[in-house]
C-alpha cells in the first residue's frame, strides 16, 4: 500500500529547499509591510528615509531570490516524484503477474499511471506550500497585536471564518474529483474496448453508434464537472466576502487609533497590509484544491500498488529431462472448480497433447504448468522442484509459453521476439523454427519494423508468440498457440515441435486430432478432471473422445 | 496557434461570456476602489474626521458584497463555458479515434482533454481579471494622482513584455513533455495489456524499461521547464517590485510636489494589491496554461479532425462480386499481395478461399467489403466499386466478420442485435440456436445479462460475432477466419447455419473442412490464384493437394 504521507515524503531532497524558501518568502511578506510603513513615515517626516529605502530594497531582493529557487524546486520535485510513482505503478502491474491486475481494465490502468500519478505527485509540495502559506496570516496576527491589540482581535475573528470556509471546500472537492476521475476512466475504458473491434465497426458502418455508446457517459461527466464549478463558485464567493470584511474591520479600528494618536499613518498602512495577508488565506483554496486532487490521485495509485508481486523462490533447477508433476492440483475461482484434484506425472522430453471440450480447464492447466497461475491447492513440480520454489530467472529460462492470442510487447518486431537480443542469431533461429521469418522478412524494416506500425494477422502474431517462447530450455507450453495458422504452416511447425532437437517437454493444448495423433500422450480433460492419459490411438475408439474433435 | 486561439474564441461566443464579463465588473470593483478608499480614509483619519473615514470603509464593504456576488456568478458562468468545450473535445477525440483506429486517443481522452479544460478555464479567468484590474487600477491611479501613475505603469509594462519573451523559450519544452506523456500512454498500454505474456517470457525488466523510458523523458522535460519558471519569476521582479521601489525612492520628491500621504499610500496599495497579483497570475497563466492550452489543443485537433470521406454515392444492383485484374499492394515499394486477379462470385454462391497465412486472403476480404482501395484493376459489388457506396447501403449489402471478434460491455441482447437493432427476441433466440451459441447465452445468463468482454474466451466472442452477422440484413457474408477459435464441431454448426442462410457466403477458410463445405474453392498462392471444385483442385492444384494433405 501507499499513503499520502509516503508520496509526500518522496520529495525528500527538494522539500527542505521548498520549505526553507517558502519560509523566507513568508518572512519577507511579513516584514515588508512594517518596513514599507516605516519608509512612508520617514518620507513624511523627511528624515532617515534612505536607510529604510535600502532595507526595503534588500528585503524585496531576498524575497525575489527565494521565489526563484522555489519556482525551480517545486517543479523539479513534482517531476521527480511523478517519475518515481510511475515507475512504482508500472512495477506493481508488471510484477503482479496475470492475476494481479485482472480486475482492472487496461485503459483504466493507463489513466492511473498517466494522469492520476501526476496529481498524486503534488502531495509533497502542496503540503509544504500549504503549511508555509499558513505562516504569513499567523505571523500577521502577532505583528498586528504588536502594533495594537485591538487590531489583532478584529483580525482573529475574520481568520476563523476563513478557515471554516476552506475546510468545507477541501472535503467536498475530494469526493467530486474522485467521481469525475472515475467517469473519465470509464469513458476511456469504453473507447479502448471499441478500438479492439475497429475492423468490425468500420465494416458495419456503426462508428456513430459506437460514438453514441461511449459518449453516453458524457452527460454524467458534464454533471460531475458542473458540480466542481458550483463548489468553486460558492467558496469563491464566501472568500470574496470574508476577506475584505476582516480587512475593513482592521482598518476601521486602526483609523480610530490613528485619530486617537495611538499609531502613525505608516503603522495603519502596515496594519492594512497584514489584514490583507490574513485575508490572503483565501488564496489557499488553490493549494487546498491541489491537495484534494493529490489525495484522490494517491488513492487511485494506492489501489494499484496494493497488488502484491508474484513471489518466486530462489532455487535453480537441477539437471533433468523436464519431468512435469501435478500433485493434487485444484484451481477454484469465484466458486467455480476449474481444475479438480489433478494428479499427473509426465515423463520429460515427450509431447503431451491436452484436449477436451471448451471450458474443460485446458488453458487453466496450461497456465498452472507454466506458473502463470498458482493452484488453489496442490503443487506443480518440474524435475522434482516445486515451481513456486524456483527463481524467476531459472523458471522463465526453463519454461516457455505461447498463447492463442499473444500480446506482443516491444518497440520492434525483433524485440517482441527477444527484447534482450544478445545474439540476433538466436532470434533468427527462433523465428525460422516457427516460420515467423517468412513474413517478418517481408516487412519494410524486417526485424526492426516498429510493432505499432506493423498490423498483423492472428496467425502472424501467433508465430511471433511461438518464436518468443522458443528459447525455453526444458518445457514448452502451447495453449492453442497455432490455432490461427494455416494448416500448411501449422504442419511444418508441428513437425519441428515433434522432432524437437532440444528434447524439451511439450505440453500442447489443441483442438486438432492430427496434433493429438502426433503427440506421445494425450491428456483428456473434462470439467476440470482428467478423463484419461493415453496415446491418441488408444483413445480413438472411444466415441466420447472422438466427440471432442467434432 | 491561430487555429487553437480561434477554437477557444469560438467557445467564448456565447451568452455565458457576456454574463461572465458583466459579472467581472462587480467582482473586480473592490480591487479598483481599494486604493482610493484607503487613501481617502487615511487622510480623513489624519485630519481627525473619524466618521468620514469609517464611511469610506463602509463603501468598501458594500463593494466587497457586490464582488462576492460577482465572484459566484463568474465561476458559475465559467463552468457554462468550459464544460461544453470539454464535452466537444471528448466528442472529437472519441470520434477521431473511432475513425482512425488510433489507440493513442485513450491518452488524449484522459490527460489532454483535462489539460485543455483546466487551462482554458484558467486563461479565461485570468485574462479577464487582468484586463479588468488593469483598467480599474489605471482609473483609480489617474483619479488619485496622474504623477504617481507615471512612475508605476512603465516598469510594470516592461516586466509584462519581458515575460512574454520568455514564453517562446518554454514552448519546445512543453511540447517535449506532452510527447513523452503520449508515448507513456502508448507503451504503458502495450505493457499493461501484455502482463500475462511478459510474465510468461520472464521479460519483466524489459517491460519496466519500456514503460520507464517515456517516464524519464517526461521528467527531463519537466525539469527543463522548472528552469523556465525560475526565469519567469525574474520577470515578475521587474514588473511587480520595480514600480514599488521607484515609488518609494521618488516619495520625498512627490511629497514635495504636494502629493498627500494618503495618496502615496494609495499608490503603494494599488501596486501591492492590484498590479502585483494581476501580473503574477497573468504571467503564470500565459507561461504555463497558455502554452499547454495551445500545444495540447493543437494535438487534439490534429488527430481528431475526421477526414470527411465524402463517398460518391454509387447505386448497388444486387450483390454479385466481380474482380477484373484486381491488384493490391500495401505500399508503393512492396510486392503486390494480389496480382491481376479475375473472378466472378454470382449471387447465392458459397465460396471458400484457401492458402497459406499472409498470402492475402484477408486483403481480398477487405477489398470485397470496400475497406481497402485497389491499387490496380477493378472490383465491383452489385455493379459498383464498394468504396464508392454509401456506408449504410454497403452495410446493408455485405457483412464482414474479422478474426478478432468485437464484443462490447453491454447486454447480450445489445451485442447480438448490433447489426439488426430492431431484432425481436424471437429472432435473436432463433439465430442463437441456429449458429450454436445457445449454451453460451445460457451461461452468460440470458439476453438481459451484462457481457464483459474480458470474461469471454476468444471462441465465445466469435460465437457472439457470428450470431450478430447471421442476423444482419446483408445478403453477402464474408467470414474472415471468423471461426478460428471455435472447436471444429462448433465451427461446422456455425458455417452450416450460414450456408443455409439465403445469399452469398465467402469463407476465408481456416480449416480444410470449411473448404470441403463450399461449392467452389479459390486457392491463393503468392500472386497466383486457382478456382475450382474440391475434386477438380485435387487434380489440378499442387498447393491445394499440399494444403489438403496436411490439413486433416
Amino acid at each position: 500500500m501507499i499513503s499520502f504521507g509516503e508520496v509526500a515524503k518522496h520529495g525528500r531532497g527538494w522539500l527542505p529547499v521548498i520549505g526553507v524558501n517558502a519560509l523566507i518568502g513568508s518572512a519577507v511578506t511579513l516584514a515588508l509591510p512594517t518596513v514599507l510603513g516605516r519608509s512612508v513615515d520617514s518620507i513624511v517626516a523627511g528624515t532617515g528615509y534612505t536607510r529604510w529605502l535600502v532595507v526595503a530594497a534588500a528585503l524585496i531582493g531576498l524575497g525575489i531570490a527565494a521565489s526563484i529557487v522555489d519556482a525551480f524546486a517545486g517543479a523539479a520535485c513534482v517531476a521527480e516524484t511523478t517519475a518515481w510513482l510511475r515507475h512504482r505503478l508500472v512495477r506493481h502491474v508488471v510484477r503482479g503477474g496475470p492475476g494481479g491486475t485482472r480486475d482492472f481494465e487496461t485503459g483504466d490502468l493507463v489513466t492511473r499511471v498517466s494522469a492520476n500519478a501526476t496529481d498524486a505527485a503534488q502531495a509533497g509540495p502542496a503540503l509544504v506550500t500549504a503549511i508555509a502559506a499558513i505562516a504569513p496570516p499567523l505571523g500577521s496576527l502577532v505583528l498586528l497585536a504588536v502594533i495594537d491589540p485591538w487590531l489583532a482581535a478584529a483580525f482573529f475573528g475574520g481568520v476563523l471564518l476563513v478557515i471554516l470556509v476552506l475546510w468545507t471546500f477541501a472535503k467536498r472537492t475530494a469526493d467530486v474529483s474522485l467521481a469525475y476521475q472515475e467517469t473519465q476512466g470509464r469513458i476511456a475504458a469504453l473507447l479502448s474496448e471499441s478500438l479492439t473491434g475497429i475492423r468490425t465497426i468500420t465494416a458495419a458502418g456503426t462508428t456513430e453508434r459506437e460514438e453514441r455508446r461511449i459518449l453516453g457517459l458524457l452527460p454524467e461527466l458534464h454533471r460531475n464537472g458542473v458540480v466542481t464549478w458550483r463548489i468553486l463558485a460558492r467558496s469563491g464567493a464566501q472568500a470574496a466576502v470574508v476577506g475584505p470584511l476582516v480587512l475593513v474591520a482592521v482598518l476601521a479600528v486602526g483609523g480610530l487609533q490613528l485619530v486617537a494618536g495611538n499609531i502613525t499613518a505608516g503603522e495603519l498602512f502596515a496594519a492594512s497590509q497584514y489584514a490583507v495577508l490574513g485575508a490572503g488565506l483565501g488564496n489557499l483554496t488553490g493549494v487546498l484544491g491541489e491537495l484534494a486532487r493529490a489525495k484522490a490521485g494517491v488513492q487511485r495509485s494506492a489501489e494499484v500498488i496494493a497488488v502484491e508481486p508474484v513471489a518466486h523462490g530462489t532455487l535453480t533447477l537441477p539437471a533433468g529431462p523436464g519431468q512435469l508433476t501435478f500433485d493434487g492440483v485444484s484451481v477454484v475461482a469465484d466458486g467455480n472448480v476449474l481444475l479438480d484434484n489433478v494428479n499427473l506425472d509426465l515423463p520429460g522430453g515427450i509431447t503431451i497433447a491436452v484436449v477436451g471440450p471448451s471450458g474443460a480447464g485446458k488453458s487453466v492447466l496450461a497456465a498452472v504448468a507454466a506458473r502463470l497461475r498458482d493452484p488453489s491447492t496442490g503443487q506443480v513440480s518440474l524435475d522434482g522442484v516445486p515451481l513456486q520454489a524456483v527463481s524467476r530467472r531459472a523458471l522463465r529460462s526453463a519454461v516457455g509459453c505461447a498463447f492463442e492470442r499473444p500480446q506482443l510487447v516491444g518497440r520492434t518486431v525483433g524485440e517482441a521476439i527477444d527484447p534482450h537480443a544478445v545474439s540476433p542469431i538466436r532470434t533468427l533461429a527462433a523465428a525460422r523454427a516457427t516460420h515467423a521469418h517468412d513474413f517478418v522478412s517481408r516487412l519494410p524494416d524486417g526485424y526492426f519494423t516498429s510493432l505499432r506500425k506493423a498490423p498483423m494477422s492472428g496467425g502472424e502474431r501467433q508465430r511471433l508468440g511461438l518464436a518468443r517462447a522458443w528459447s525455453a530450455g526444458r518445457l514448452l507450453v502451447l495453449d492453442d498457440a497455432t490455432s490461427s495458422l494455416d494448416t500448411a504452416t501449422e504442419r511444418q511447425i508441428s513437425r519441428t515441435l515433434t522432432e524437437d532437437r532440444h528434447h524439451r517437454t511439450r505440453l500442447i493444448v489443441t483442438h486438432r486430432p492430427a496434433t493429438a495423433a502426433r503427440a506421445d500422450l494425450v491428456l483428456w480433460l473434462d470439467h476440470g478432471q482428467v478423463q484419461a492419459i493415453a496415446p491418441h490411438a488408444d483413445l480413438w475408439h472411444n466415441t466420447s473422445y472422438r466427440a471432442v474433435f467434432g | 496557434m491561430r487555429r487553437e486561439l480561434s477554437y477557444g474564441a469560438a467557445a467564448l461566443r456565447k451568452r455565458a461570456s457576456v454574463k461572465l464579463i458583466g459579472w467581472s465588473v462587480p467582482e473586480i470593483l473592490p480591487t479598483a476602489v481599494y486604493g482610493i478608499a484607503v487613501a481617502r480614509a487615511t487622510d480623513s483619519f489624519l485630519d481627525g474626521h473619524a466618521w468620514r473615514g469609517i464611511a469610506w470603509l463602509g463603501g468598501l464593504v458594500a463593494t466587497a458584497c457586490l464582488g462576492a456576488a460577482g465572484a459566484r456568478q463568474v465561476y458559475g458562468r465559467l463552468g457554462e463555458l468550459v464544460e461544453p468545450l470539454r464535452d466537444d473535445l471528448v466528442r472529437r477525440v472519441v470520434g477521431g479515434a473511432l475513425r482512425s483506429g488510433d489507440d493513442g486517443a485513450v491518452a488524449r481522452l484522459n490527460r489532454q482533454v483535462e489539460i485543455v479544460r483546466d487551462t482554458f478555464a484558467g486563461l479565461v479567468l485570468v485574462l479577464r481579471s487582468f484586463a479588468v484590474t488593469l483598467f480599474g487600477v489605471l482609473t483609480g491611479l489617474l483619479s488619485l494622482a496622474p504623477l504617481v501613475a507615471a512612475f508605476v505603469v512603465p516598469p510594470f509594462l516592461l516586466g509584462f513584455v519581458l515575460s512574454l519573451a520568455v514564453l517562446g523559450m518554454a514552448a519546445d519544452r512543453v511540447r517535449a513533455s506532452l510527447t513523452a506523456d503520449e508515448e507513456l500512454a502508448a507503451s504503458a498500454g502495450m505493457v499493461f495489456g501484455g502482463v500475462r505474456d511478459i510474465s510468461a517470457a520472464g521479460t519483466e525488466e524489459y517491460a519496466e524499461w519500456l514503460a520507464g523510458q517515456p517516464i524519464e523523458a517526461h521528467a527531463a522535460a519537466e525539469r527543463a521547464l522548472a528552469k523556465v519558471s525560475a526565469l519567469r519569476t525574474l520577470c515578475f521582479a521587474v514588473g511587480g517590485w520595480l514600480p514599488l521601489l521607484i515609488l518609494l525612492a521618488a516619495g520625498p520628491w512627490l511629497i514635495g510636489r504636494g502629493v498627500s500621504t494618503g495618496t502615496l499610500l494609495g499608490g503603494l496599495t494599488y501596486v501591492l494589491i492590484g498590479l502585483q497579483p494581476a501580473l503574477n497570475t497573468v504571467m503564470n497563466a500565459l507561461g504555463d496554461s497558455g502554452l499547454r492550452y495551445v500545444i495540447t489543443l493543437g494535438r487534439i485537433l490534429d488527430t481528431s479532425t475526421p477526414a470527411e470521406e465524402s463517398r460518391p454515392v454509387a447505386e448497388l444492383n444486387g450483390y454479385q462480386v466481380r474482380l477484373r485484374g484486381l491488384t493490391f499492394a500495401y505500399g508503393p515499394k512492396a510486392e503486390p499481395v494480389l496480382d491481376k486477379l479475375d473472378l466472378t462470385i454470382p449471387e447465392g454462391e458459397h465460396l471458400a478461399v484457401v492458402g497459406p497465412s499472409g498470402i492475402g486472403k484477408s486483403t481480398l476480404a477487405g477489398l470485397v467489403c470496400g475497406m481497402l482501395m485497389p491499387t490496380g484493376g477493378q472490383i465491383l459489388l452489385g455493379g459498383a466499386a464498394p468504396t464508392e457506396v454509401a456506408t449504410e447501403r454497403l452495410a446493408g449489402t455485405r457483412v464482414l466478420i474479422p478474426q478478432e471478434a468485437y464484443v462490447f460491455t453491454g447486454t447480450a441482447r445489445d451485442n447480438l442485435r448490433y447489426l439488426l437493432p430492431d431484432a425481436t427476441d424471437h429472432q435473436l433466440e432463433l439465430a442463437v440456436k441456429t449458429v450454436g451459441a445457445d449454451q453460451l447465452v445460457e451461461r452468460i445468463g440470458g439476453l438481459d445479462a451484462e457481457v464483459r468482454p474480458s470474461a469471454l474466451s476468444a471462441g465465445e466472442k466469435q460465437l457472439i460475432a457470428l450470431v450478430r452477422a447471421y442476423l444482419s440484413p446483408a445478403p453477402l457474408v464474408v467470414l474472415d477466419e471468423a471461426t478460428c477459435f471455435l472447436d471444429p464441431e462448433a465451427e461446422r454448426q456455425a458455417e452450416e447455419a450460414f450456408a443455409r442462410r439465403p445469399g452469398t457466403l465467402i469463407v476465408i477458410a481456416h480449416r480444410i473442412s470449411s473448404a470441403l463445405r463450399a461449392k467452389r474453392i479459390l486457392v491463393l498462392d503468392g500472386n497466383q490464384a486457382t478456382l475450382g471444385s474440391h475434386a477438380g483442385l485435387m487434380r489440378t492444384s499442387r498447393l491445394y493437394r499440399d494444403l489438403h494433405g496436411s490439413w486433416t
